[in-house]
């Protein structure tokens, strides 16, 4: 039997129309459809980049209040304040976090060191890692870190606990328990590995505070973190009375030249201070963005614009110009959805969780329902500017000029 | 398909009537005047033939009759309706209605099969599935194409692709047919063919026929021949059978 159009609403043109004529062209309909992929993938990339990390600066703050030597407030690697600070802090702050009767306050000394398997000849340049050294305290201020297996190291013993994505960052397959590592100079047994999610914690390798202070030839402490009591979500007032003390101690305490500050802040300001590396991802992604972008949208117009006539012809049997927009953009849709699927999973199997290394450690490129959902409206963008202007240039011409076309 | 217009010679009012039509084109300060204050009434029913030389203005004077270009000066009447006064929206309805229009190189839609081609004009007017489905056949019948329903243009002739045309122009069963020569493309035998499908078209089912050509057999069947030449009618030269 004869198959006739489904029936669809008067003065509209078939579904079937607009899906034909992508296959009228398939050489053509494949490259616009690859550069509106590629454009996709770029958009997809940089939102993940700039999401996963800013989510990773971001995850690294707690409650907490940090203590920094005054002037350094940007870098807790070059901050240095007397090892005597958190003892002094802890006495003197009153209402903070308690674990075990103690107050939780944290010395930590935070250094870059190289880093590498021991097993392999030092090279001459070794990756650096965030290299923590802690107190048993620090596993109170920062709740996100979890021992995922082996156990705490301990210290004189040449003993470290490797964050779950520093093998990533060392370029080898797996770190574990009785893995061998030189840090510095320093050949060191790795005891545990711990995980810290969505943070660049994750990334670090963590050793007793003292045997980092003899590896790295110091006796100050670079920061000093005390812990909100639990409840300072819920009580708003009391947490910012707590930082105002804290802000009042490090003032009034010139002998120890402290500031304090919201430990979110302190990763607030480094995220912002990330934002020209992100900008310039972004700049990157946009210029190649571009190429794709012109030659899609170049393939799209030079489709549409040869069949000029056939949109004249259509509106001479009757269709109004809206009826042949509307094909158009049903055409553009379509081609335009194929991007995105394939757009998304390319990215979803090849860039998500993809390792950025920074100076902070690395960070995991995020495809996100955020990153989803800015593919999804840039599709819808890309599908209206695709045809923008071959439908101003093919309607606007009067009908008898159009006839005469190609 | 019945011929819903009245036939013949003897109807009093005219179904085309123009009145001092003119259409000028403006390149810059240079005034294009295709069509010169033409006076004409074409009857109902009616077979004729519009002759004259290349760019004296018959493509003009055929689109203008069609709806699909607007005069610049005068009126232009078909059915007592005075085409100047419509919108756009509602001279492209009428058109989908009123006119069949043929054209020199087809204008088939190439992803459409003959049978899609043919039932395109009547997705305008909200008939059933099965309505559609009567008419196209009987289009096709028409034209004598019951065997190329699923056929592409591609694999058409020249010939073939023509009466698809004719066939798209007549499915919604209008009264003017307009023709801008139709076998100007077309090897003698298919161009025969085609004319004689046209004349059948008029002669059977009463169809109001205008029809551009260079070709004096063409022109030969038509009741009327009028000849333009540079806009305007040489009243010398027209004929009548
Ligand atoms: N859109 C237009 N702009 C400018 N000139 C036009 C336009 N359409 C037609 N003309 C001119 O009008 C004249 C008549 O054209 P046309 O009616 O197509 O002639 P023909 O008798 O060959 O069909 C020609 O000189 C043509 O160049
Ligand atoms: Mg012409």
């Amino acid at each position: 039997m004869i198959q006739t159009f489904a029936n669809s609403s008067v003065h509209s043109l078939p579904l079937d129309y607009a899906l034909r004529n992508l296959a009228r062209t398939p050489l053509r309909t494949l490259l616009a459809l690859l550069g509106s992929t590629l454009v996709l993938i770029l958009l997809l990339g940089t939102v993940g980049f700039v999401r996963g990390m800013s989510a990773s600066l971001r995850g690294s703050g707690g409650d907490n209040i940090i203590f920094l030597g005054a002037g350094s407030e940007e870098s807790i690697e070059r901050s240095e304040i007397p090892s005597r600070a958190a003892g002094v802090v802890a006495a003197s702050l009153t209402g903070l976090r308690e674990v075990l009767d103690q107050p939780a306050v944290s010395p930590e000394v935070h250094a870059a060191l190289p880093i590498q398997p021991a097993e392999v000849e030092p090279s001459d340049d070794p990756p650096l890692a965030v290299v923590r050294g802690v107190t048993p305290m620090a596993f109170a201020v920062h709740p996100r870190v979890v021992l995922l297996e082996g156990r705490l190291a301990e210290s004189g013993r040449d003993q470290v606990i490797a964050g779950r994505l520093a093998a990533e960052l060392l370029g080898v397959e797996r770190l574990e328990a009785g893995s061998r590592l030189r840090v510095g100079e320093r050949e060191v047994t790795v005891t545990g590995i711990f995980d810290a999610p969505a943070s660049v914690m994750a990334a670090e390798v963590w050793m007793p505070i003292a045997d980092l202070q003899v590896l790295a030839q110091r006796d100050s402490v670079s920061c000093v973190v005390a812990a909100m009591p639990p409840t300072a979500e819920e009580n708003p007032q009391a947490a910012a009375r707590l930082l105002a003390a804290a802000e009042a101690f490090a003032a009034t305490r010139l002998d120890l030249e402290l500031v304090a500050m919201p430990e979110r802040d302190y990763y607030a300001r480094l995220e912002a201070f990330f934002a020209p590396i992100r900008a310039m991802v972004a700049a990157g992604a946009v210029l190649v963005g571009l190429g794709g972008l012109l030659g899609g949208l170049s393939i799209l117009h030079a489709a549409f614009s040869s069949r000029i006539r056939e949109f004249a012809t259509l509106q001479v049997l009757g269709f109004p110009r809206r009826a042949i927009v509307m094909s158009m953009l049903e055409e553009s849709l379509i081609l335009h959805a194929g991007s995105l699927l394939a757009a998304a999973a390319i990215a979803l199997v090849l860039l998500d969780g993809l390792s950025i290394r920074f100076s902070m450690g690395l960070f995991g490129i995020q495809i996100d329902e955020i990153a989803l959902g800015a593919a999804i409206a840039a599709a819808l963008l890309l599908s209206m500017i695709g045809i923008a202007l071959p439908a101003w240039r093919c309607l606007r011409a009067p009908l008898p000029e159009a006839l005469r076309e190609g | 398909m019945n011929g819903t217009t009245s036939t013949g010679e003897d109807n009093a009012t005219p179904l085309i009537e123009c009145r001092d039509l003119t259409r000028e084109f403006r390149r810059g300060e240079q005034v294009i005047r295709p069509l010169d204050g033409l006076d004409l009434e074409l009857a109902a029913g009616s077979f004729v033939a519009l002759m004259g030389p290349s760019g004296s203005g018959k493509s003009t004077l055929l689109n203008l009759i069609a709806g699909i270009d607007r005069p610049t000066r005068g009126t232009l009447r078909i059915g007592g309706r005075d085409l100047g006064r419509l919108s756009g929206r509602d001279l492209a309805d009428w058109r989908s209605r009123q006119i069949g229009y043929i054209f020199q190189l087809y204008n088939l839609v190439p992803v459409l099969t003959a049978y899609e081609n043919v039932e395109l004009p009547l997705l305008l007017h909200g008939l059933s599935r099965g309505e559609r489905h009567r008419r196209v056949s009987e289009a096709l019948a028409r034209v004598g194409l019951v065997d190329r329903h699923r056929h592409f243009p591609r694999q058409l002739s020249g010939g073939q692709e023509q009466r698809v045309a004719i066939a798209r122009a007549i499915v919604t069963d209008p009264a003017i047919l307009l023709a801008d020569e139709p076998t100007g493309d077309l090897d003698h035998d298919s161009a025969a063919a085609v004319m004689d499908l046209l004349t059948s078209l008029h002669r059977e089912l009463g169809k109001t026929l205008v029809v551009v050509t260079h070709d004096p057999a063409v022109a030969e069947r038509a009741q009327r021949t009028l000849h333009l030449e540079k806009g305007r009618l040489v009243a010398a030269a027209e004929i009548t059978r």
